[in-house]
């Protein structure tokens, strides 16, 4: 491999501190997981399945108990180097009230790099272009509790844009949102993905959102028990209900055909895919 | 017919006398039968948890009344604290709200307030706790050791230990993952079967709204948009998506091929409804456009 990954978990395990003595089942066991410069991966799984933990250990908030996490080939055991890593993978968190440190939208975004030292004019280009890029920059001046929540969001994702990162990592950033924001985040990160090339790992629990990565990491009881294209995902659907989870609506109605006889052309992951594929059959029948 | 909650006129108004005067809700004329399962839907904004507050008298109408049982709850206004015994109201995140050392001290936290015996109130905790599927173990941890669906079900066992003769929902599923959700919806239907209780729930998610509601209301720009079964609203897609809202996803899609041509029906909102209907088609040839 001449390319770094982005992401190397190797052979991960973690459990969360317990103040009794008994020994607390790991919430991460053995975990390999790679991630690419460039991908877009969904993360799914039920709740305590792994998820987050996986997004704290990748950004140097948890450390593991076993095994190894490297970042872009930065070990993220040694402290020297988690400023490198944060400033390189930064993760935007579920309550977007949470993360909000400054009384105006600019000067949010002007945190990060703020406290990275950079020079007062660089900032001010950095934070004008993050803001820009997740179509904030009109409401630079703005109060941020006076913003809706997908609005908060992009602000939290234009912070870390200021840094000038590699990868993003979304812990659960649309749970909060109503159907409009959940829109405006999900557009902003694949735009940030195709155009700048922006690692994405998205965690979620909405199974229209993930049908929208390239690559799908399922997990259960902290191990990643399916890896694979949406397609190939979605269209093993007593697999993901066995684990505690859903497929989109559209996938599960083109099983259902194929399960009566129907011979479809595979899986579809989308309303677009289907309403192509229904209307083939429509005319065919 | 005799209403269980009724509007008259309902309007609401923020900041008045101020420059941001807002009208959140403009003169609303709506009733609620014993019995039924409403689902409120509407853009963040459009007005309809302004709408819900009314209900239990969280908020006080700029003017218009809203009548429990055919009587104005502001007619004395020390009636107040029974309306909000009888009209529960569950609040979004409500496990952000649990604060007791054990989840059963949290659950009877309602019924104490309404001055029932230490019996009554053992009855009712577990009444409730049955009702979510939570356990006697359940019952004596504290709220803090529980999963957060779990701590989401005893927060709602809360308001369920008051016997609402109304239980307001607002947003019960949101940010919990499939199983859990479906946890939440399960109970929320065999709830309102074995008591007969009137349940509304607010949601953004029109997949829980196609599974569980008996009537939809859609708000917008505080106004009552549509009113009408599952079907009927879910009908109207294209009028729902004007106004900023989803529709579920087979939803769109039959919603589509329709107005290719295709001979398919707009009210289809289950993945079984779609499938048996495009099963017939298909056999028939009858769907061409």
């Amino acid at each position: 491999m001449n390319e770094k990954a982005m992401i190397e978990f190797r052979n991960v395990t973690f459990r969360y501190p317990s103040e009794d003595t008994e020994e607390t089942r790991p919430v991460l066991q053995g975990l390999d997981l790679t991630i690419r410069p460039g991908e877009f991966v969904a993360i799914l799984g039920r709740n305590g399945s792994g998820k987050s933990t996986i997004a704290k250990l990748a950004n140097g908030i948890l450390e593991p108990d076993e095994g190894e996490i490297s970042i872009l080939g930065l070990d993220s055991a040694r402290e020297e180097n988690h400023r490198e890593i944060r400033r390189n993978c930064g993760l935007v968190f579920q309550n977007p009230d949470n993360q909000i440190v400054a009384t105006i939208v600019e000067e949010d975004v002007a945190f990060g790099p703020e406290n990275l030292g950079v020079p007062p004019w660089e900032i001010r280009e950095r934070v004008d272009a993050a803001l820009r890029a997740v179509g904030m920059y009109e409401y630079r001046r703005r109060e941020p509790h006076k913003l809706s929540g997908g609005q908060k969001q992009r602000v939290a994702i234009a912070g870390i844009l200021a840094m000038d990162p590699r990868c993003i990592i979304l812990d659960e950033a649309t749970a909060m949102l109503d159907p409009h924001g959940r829109r405006e985040v999900m557009e902003t990160v694949r735009r940030l993905n195709r155009e700048r090339g922006i690692t994405i790992v998205y965690i979620t629990h909405f199974m229209e959102e993930a049908a929208e990565a390239d690559r799908v990491i399922v997990m259960d009881g902290g191990r990643a028990v399916m890896d694979d294209d949406p397609h190939t995902v979605f269209s093993q659907i007593d697999r993901m209900k066995e684990l505690g989870l859903d497929v989109p609506q559209v996938s599960e109605l083109m099983a259902y055909l194929g399960r009566h006889g129907v011979r479809t052309n595979g899986a579809v992951l989308n309303a677009e895919e289907c309403i192509e594929s229904l209307s083939q059959l429509l005319e065919e029948a | 017919m005799a209403y269980v909650l009724q509007t008259e006129d309902l309007t609401c108004i923020y900041g008045e006398g101020t420059p941001l005067r807002t009208v959140a809700l403009d003169k609303i004329n709506i009733g609620i039968e014993q019995g039924e399962l409403l689902a409120v839907i509407g853009q963040t904004g459009s007005g309809k948890s302004s709408l819900i507050q009314h209900f239990n008298g969280i908020l006080r109408p700029a003017s218009g009344r809203v009548l429990l049982n055919g009587r104005d709850i502001w007619a004395d206004k020390k009636n107040i604290r029974q309306v909000r015994f009888q009209v529960g109201l569950c609040f979004q995140y409500p496990e952000y709200q649990l604060f007791e050392e054990t989840v059963a001290k949290d659950i009877a936290f309602g019924p104490r307030n309404m001055g029932l015996s230490d019996a009554e109130i053992d009855d009712r905790v577990h009444e409730a706790a049955r009702y979510v599927g939570l356990t006697q173990a359940h019952l004596d941890a504290s709220p803090f050791d529980l999963s957060g669906g779990e701590k989401r079900r005893a927060a709602i066992a809360g308001v369920i230990a008051m016997r609402p003769q109304v239980l307001i929902l607002d947003e019960p599923t949101a940010g919990l993952d499939p199983s859990g959700r479906d946890t939440i919806l399960g109970f929320i239907r065999a709830y309102r079967q074995e008591t007969g209780a009137t349940v509304i729930i607010v949601s953004h998610s029109m997949e829980d709204v196609a599974a569980i509601a008996t009537r939809v209301l859609v708000v917008h720009q505080g106004k009552i948009a549509m009113s009408g079964t599952v079907e009927e609203v879910f009908s109207r897609a294209d009028e729902l998506v004007a106004i900023g809202l989803n529709v579920p996803q087979v939803t769109r899609v039959f919603t589509e091929l329709n107005r290719r041509g295709f001979h398919v029906p707009k009210n289809v909102y289950t993945v079984e409804q779609a499938g048996n209907i495009l099963l017939q088609l298909l056999h028939t040839g009858e769907g061409k456009a």
